[in-house]
């Protein structure tokens, strides 16, 4: 009972604090600007120029343990990269799944397509949605139309994201296209800008202070990639996680980081999302892919 | 049992209102309150519309997150100070500054006889050349933000990675350093 009775005082105690507080202190790397385009890596890391162009990568680069991490990895995304991967056998149970939620139309529409067309779809999320009175990303948007329809396909889940890997590759090639420029857009770039230079966890660590700061110098075995062009290819297949959607790496890159993980779909996920899909307007998407 | 099923809905109840208590994860990190070791790791089952979490072999619940809703503060940069004789083991600061769960500087520092090193931090390859006094390196280990708030080294002493005696041990390790 003593339990109980502590826990209805902390239960008022947080109605009293609740929205109150900014002003605790928290450190933060210094705060950069950033272009809403992928071009914008030729003022940060300039390695852009080699993997401009996803068709055409060096080879010999890309066999090159000191220079591959130039190329962004883009050397394990088709079409360069030709090797069938789970990222494969996930599209094919995405199409799978997608067809069976959609054979109404339903799903379709509830995520955003035009007269059921997915062509393009990826290419434009995160987007403003209306009714929800927030910014989602592809995955959430996935999770919240299919509980509609009676389905559960948990944001980050094998099947969400093999879902998410189908509708991308509806959109293969074709540029990332978001507008960051204007009304809750913009406030969740301007958002997920200050959260990559927030210092957070065991190491008081910012995603900047390496990503910015820290770009082409080695961490014991890997060298620290541009934060660019990168999220072109999520949902992607890892040999060690199956299938990663893009708030997953997030929850990767806090663990790693002595970070205690946020839940998939989770506000600051989505504007660091947010943020980092602005890094790759202009670049195409390129799905099914793979990492170490 | 009622109880721990009435605490669990006070649980929900709480993390529906979207905000958090001063001084507890907040309600969008996801962590086992009951576990010896509170934070859990998203493991993907193949072929499963449900996500799993799993028990993560280090608790950090007690650091401030990304979410918007933590309002933990960060603990702020502490001066400290070396009392006494400096006392350290140079082989067991060695041993420390490889281990990921302790110092793992090789993460960004050079060291001698071992390979890949990070290039994050400087070379600190015959580090006693610099002749820095104990005082000295013993802050910049335990909080370097004293000496540069901008730093990208973690404050080992002020966030509790390490012991006073394992900062004795990698300081009497770097001024080892031929």
């Amino acid at each position: 009972m003593g339990i109980l009775k502590q826990a209805l005082i902390s239960c008022v105690f947080v109605a009293g604090v609740a929205g109150a507080s900014d002003d605790v202190y928290r450190e933060y790397d210094p705060l950069e600007t950033y272009e809403p385009n992928v071009a914008g890596d030729r003022k940060h890391s300039n390695t852009y120029q080699y993997w401009m162009d996803p068709k055409n990568l060096d080879w010999q680069m890309a066999g090159n343990p000191d220079e591959n991490w130039k190329l962004n990895w883009k050397f394990m995304d088709p079409p360069f990269n030709p090797v069938v991967h789970g990222g494969h056998f996930a599209e094919d149970r995405g199409e799978t799944l997608y067809k069976k939620l959609n054979t109404r139309g339903r799903f379709a529409s509830c995520l955003g397509a035009t007269k059921g067309n997915l062509k393009g779809l990826r290419a434009s999320y995160p987007r403003y949605r209306a009714e929800l009175k927030r910014v989602v990303g592809l995955e959430e948007a996935i999770e919240i139309c299919a509980k509609r329809l009676g389905h559960q396909l948990e944001n980050g889940s094998y099947d969400n994201s093999a879902v998410s890997v189908y509708i991308a590759s509806r959109s293969n090639g074709m540029p990332i296209r978001i507008d960051v420029s204007k009304g809750p857009m913009k406030e969740a770039w301007e958002r997920g800008r200050k959260l990559f230079h927030t210092r957070a966890g065991r190491f008081n660590l910012a995603c900047s202070s390496c990503h910015t700061h820290q770009v082409g110098l080695h961490l014991r075995g890997t060298v620290v990639t541009t934060p660019y062009g990168d999220v072109a290819h999520y949902p992607v297949y890892r040999t060690r996680y199956q299938l990663q959607s893009l708030h997953l790496r997030f929850a990767e890159c806090n663990l790693d980081t002595r970070t205690q993980p946020l839940r998939p779909g989770s506000g600051a996920y989505t504007d660091l999302e947010v943020f980092l899909t602005g890094l790759t307007n202009g670049y195409p998407v390129s799905v099914p892919s793979e990492r170490d | 049992m009622r109880t721990a099923g009435t605490l669990a809905m006070l649980a929900l109840l709480l993390a529906g209102t979207a905000s958090a208590r001063a001084d507890a994860p907040p309600p969008d990190a996801v962590f086992d309150p009951g576990a010896p070791l509170k934070t859990l790791a998203p493991k993907v089952v193949v072929n499963s519309g449900k996500l799993e979490w799993v028990p993560f072999h280090r608790d950090l619940t007690s650091w401030p997150t990304l979410s918007h809703h933590d309002k933990r503060p960060t603990p702020r940069p502490v001066r400290a100070t070396l009392n006494g004789p400096l006392d350290g083991d140079a082989a067991r600061g060695r041993e420390l500054a490889m281990r990921p769960d302790k110092g793992y500087c090789i993460a960004c520092h050079a060291l001698p006889g071992e390979e890949w090193p990070g290039t994050v931090g400087v070379n600190l390859a015959g580090y006693q050349q610099h002749r820095n006094a104990d005082e000295l390196v013993f802050q910049q280990i335990f909080d370097a933000r004293v000496f540069n708030p901008n730093t990208v080294m973690p404050p080992y002493g002020t966030f509790g990675i390490l012991t006073e005696q394992e900062l004795r041990d990698l300081v009497a390790y770097l001024q080892s350093l031929e």
